[in-house]
């Protein structure tokens, strides 16, 4: 999946309108951010676009950047499993 | 006098919001159907503490949207992790001062204290299985007696190792097996607790596999004991259990005919060529669906059929020499070429159920669409285009869910046959009071008793007309009721030359310095305008005499669908005390020395068990 659609599904999560979320957002500033928000967002990211986060690292992320990273996701597009 | 069916439109604005059925589809969209289905009216509040053995944030979320969707307002308590014994043995302030109506324990098989030793003999075995129980039963035996809180608690979930390969299954000091017999236990007690429901993980896990079941990263990186599937499944169980707790499961299984109980057309193919039997696949599996749907109707779901074809064609589909299904199965059948949301209307006006009590079976999606839009109350399961998955697909959604099967259950369906034959017995006098005379009713009337309690409770919460304040209570809560001094509780079974109606009555009123306030009051439609409510009332007043009561005091207040009762206590004589600007209205009533029943057309028959009640 590209960066922006993942980022489009951290929006749903959130309940936030399509667009919000840009990137760089601190994790613990996000508005509806809570501890279950991440357990959302790998579900989705697992289930629907074969993305695995790897074990080490998740709870670690504290920012939108990092969880970009951590799922390689870029601006172009990355072929799903 | 509007129809049950007619008010449920104006009370359940819900269900316009119809769940997503994917996980991703519900984590996507889950804040904004919250926000949604929190706009509904008339959502029932219940407080639920969810004491876990590992992390429970997310089965909250779940179990909220499903709870939510079946218009229940949940509160939640939660407790710190893994901290469910610990909250309760030490009283945890907070959930001491939540006040829960149900308590449920989220454990799983991690939270097992001890496994047998290798090799260890089955009397060493035994002690470790009745010290797992006594961890249990000492936290389920607090909670019942200082929070009177109703317990949903997991049974255990399997393990996706096993170290001794099928030995786990066969020796004691198995995990496996372990497991097992603590499962068994736990079925036990919950047979013989009624306060108490397992909530059955070993299945949920068996029907997704284990290795959906439980997420290892789930678990390494939340301590969440099973995946986020796991929890959709868990949640989607618990709110058919939720939904049962407060009577308000489904009763009514509407079903289409073709290619839904049989393969094929009957107008185009006539009986002879239907698909229906074992020498061929379809055939068996449109006969194992019917097999489904029988066994549901012996377990108290009134089926009905809603059907576009001739109506002598569709009866003659049953004719056909595998059906299982039989024309008296059926409690009501609309074959014609009507719109099926007008006969779904007509069925429910028929029985005399709400919109709300009924699901609607039809392989043809856009038959679905058209109910589903225009009675949006009704559940359509999306059953697919394969009659090898439509049991699954009614199955999984729980809208049947039990906490108890009572005897009046099993013979619902004999009620509705009746009540046709009771219809055409009226019309044929002319006089009403002969028509009552001719019945020869019989009611039974005592206080509450523990052999009742199901179906008591299952009445206060589903009764809406004939109900004088609405006040929901769980089993739990009437339990407490029924052996508390300081209340009076009655309960009316009526029986007919036509059938018994079962338990159909319930009153109960708090006692205080020789005065009765009646704090509920409710009567099932079934049996409207047969004078059962003078019986009971003559009940009440007699219990009142012998207890010296001298004054009755009863409380009417407004529902949606409870104006029909606005004058009731008016009509037994009670003089107005009051009112308020929200509708309530007040009545009092002096008991008198001498006292004229009311009832003319009842038997009240004084049972063995009745008299040692009264004593």
């Amino acid at each position: 999946m590209t960066r922006s659609e993942f980022l489009l599904e951290m929006d749903d999560i959130l309940g936030l309108p399509g667009g919000t979320l840009q990137g760089n957002e601190k994790l613990d500033e996000l508005q509806n951010w809570d501890s279950t928000s991440l357990i959302s967002l790998i579900s989705l990211a697992e289930t629907n676009n074969g993305v695995s986060l790897p074990l080490q690292g998740v709870v670690d992320c504290s920012t939108v950047g990092d969880l970009l990273r951590l799922a390689q996701v870029d601006d172009e597009a990355v072929a799903s499993v | 006098m509007k129809t049950d069916a007619e008010n449920s439109n104006e009370v359940r604005s819900a269900a316009t919001v119809k769940l997503p059925t994917t996980l991703p589809e519900i984590l996507r969209k889950r804040e904004a159907l919250k926000k949604e289905l929190q706009q509904q009216e008339n959502l029932l509040p219940v407080r639920i503490a969810m004491l876990g053995g590992s992390t429970t944030s997310e089965l909250r979320k779940m179990l909220e949207l499903f709870l939510l969707a079946d218009g229940i307002q949940p509160a939640f308590y939660e407790s710190g992790y893994n901290r469910y014994r610990d909250d309760v043995l030490f009283e945890s302030p907070e959930l001491w001062e939540f006040k829960p109506d149900i308590v449920f324990f989220h454990t799983t098989w991690r939270n097992v204290s001890q496994f047998p030793e290798l090799l260890e003999d089955e009397a060493r075995v035994e002690q470790r299985v009745e010290a797992e129980m006594a961890r249990f039963t000492g936290v389920w035996e607090k909670v019942q007696s200082e929070l009177g809180a109703l317990i949903l608690q997991n049974n255990f979930d399997l393990p996706n190792l096993r170290l001794l390969g099928n030995l786990e299954a066969v020796q004691s000091f198995g995990r496996v097996n372990f497991l097992m017999r603590l499962n068994a236990e736990f079925a036990h007690y919950a047979r013989s607790h009624s306060h108490l429901l397992i909530s059955d993980i070993h299945y949920l896990a068996a029907e997704m596999g284990l290795d959906n079941w439980a997420g290892s990263h789930y678990w390494y990186n939340f301590h969440m004991a099973i995946s986020p599937a796991a929890t959709l499944a868990l949640a989607r169980n618990l709110a058919g259990m939720v939904q049962a707790v407060y009577g308000r499961s489904r009763k009514c299984l509407v079903l289409d005919l073709d290619n839904t109980l049989w393969g094929g057309v009957i107008g185009d193919d006539g009986v002879q060529n239907l698909l229906l039997g074992r020498d061929h696949p379809l055939g068996e599996a449109y006969l194992d669906f019917q097999h489904y749907v029988k066994d549901l109707k012996r377990r108290g779901i009134l089926l009905a059929v809603c059907s576009k074809n001739e109506a002598e064609n569709a009866r003659e589909g049953f004719l056909h020499p595998d059906s299982i299904l039989k024309l008296d199965d059926f409690s009501a059948f609309k074959a014609n070429w009507n719109a099926k949301p007008e006969n779904i209307r007509e069925i429910a006006a028929e029985l005399n159920i709400g919109l709300d009590s009924m699901v609607f079976v039809d392989d043809n999606p856009a038959e679905r669409a058209l109910v589903s839009d225009q009675l949006p109350e009704v559940a359509v399961p999306d059953i697919g285009a394969d009659v090898a998955g439509y049991a699954k697909a009614i199955d999984r959604e729980r809208y049947f869910e039990l906490t108890k099967l009572v005897a009046d259950d099993l013979s619902r369906s004999d009620f509705y046959s009746s009540n046709a034959t009771r219809a055409a017995a009226e019309a044929s006098f002319a006089d009403y009071g002969e028509f009552l005379s001719s019945l020869d009713m019989s009611a039974e009337i005592g206080p509450f008793m523990p052999v009742y309690l199901e179906r008591i409770t299952q009445l206060i919460n589903k009764t809406n007309q004939f109900n004088l304040t609405t006040r929901r209570y769980t089993s739990a809560e009437v339990q407490s009721m029924a052996g508390d001094p300081g209340w009076v509780t009655l309960y009316g079974r009526l029986a007919d030359c036509f059938g018994d109606n079962g338990l159909v009555s319930v009153i109960a009123g708090r006692v205080e310095d020789k005065i009765l306030e009646v704090d509920l009051w409710l009567m099932s439609c079934r049996v409207f305008k047969r004078e059962m409510e003078f019986a009971m009332f003559d009940a009440l007043v007699e219990r009142c005499q012998a207890l010296g009561i001298h004054k009755i005091v009863g409380v009417f207040v407004p529902s949606k669908k409870n104006a029909i009762v606005s004058g009731f206590y008016a009509s037994l004589g009670f003089q107005s005390a009051g009112s308020k600007d929200n509708g309530e209205t007040r009545w009092e009533y002096a008991v008198p020395q001498c006292y004229t029943p009311k009832n003319r057309y009842i038997l009240r028959s004084a049972s063995a068990l009745m008299a040692v009640a009264n004593a």
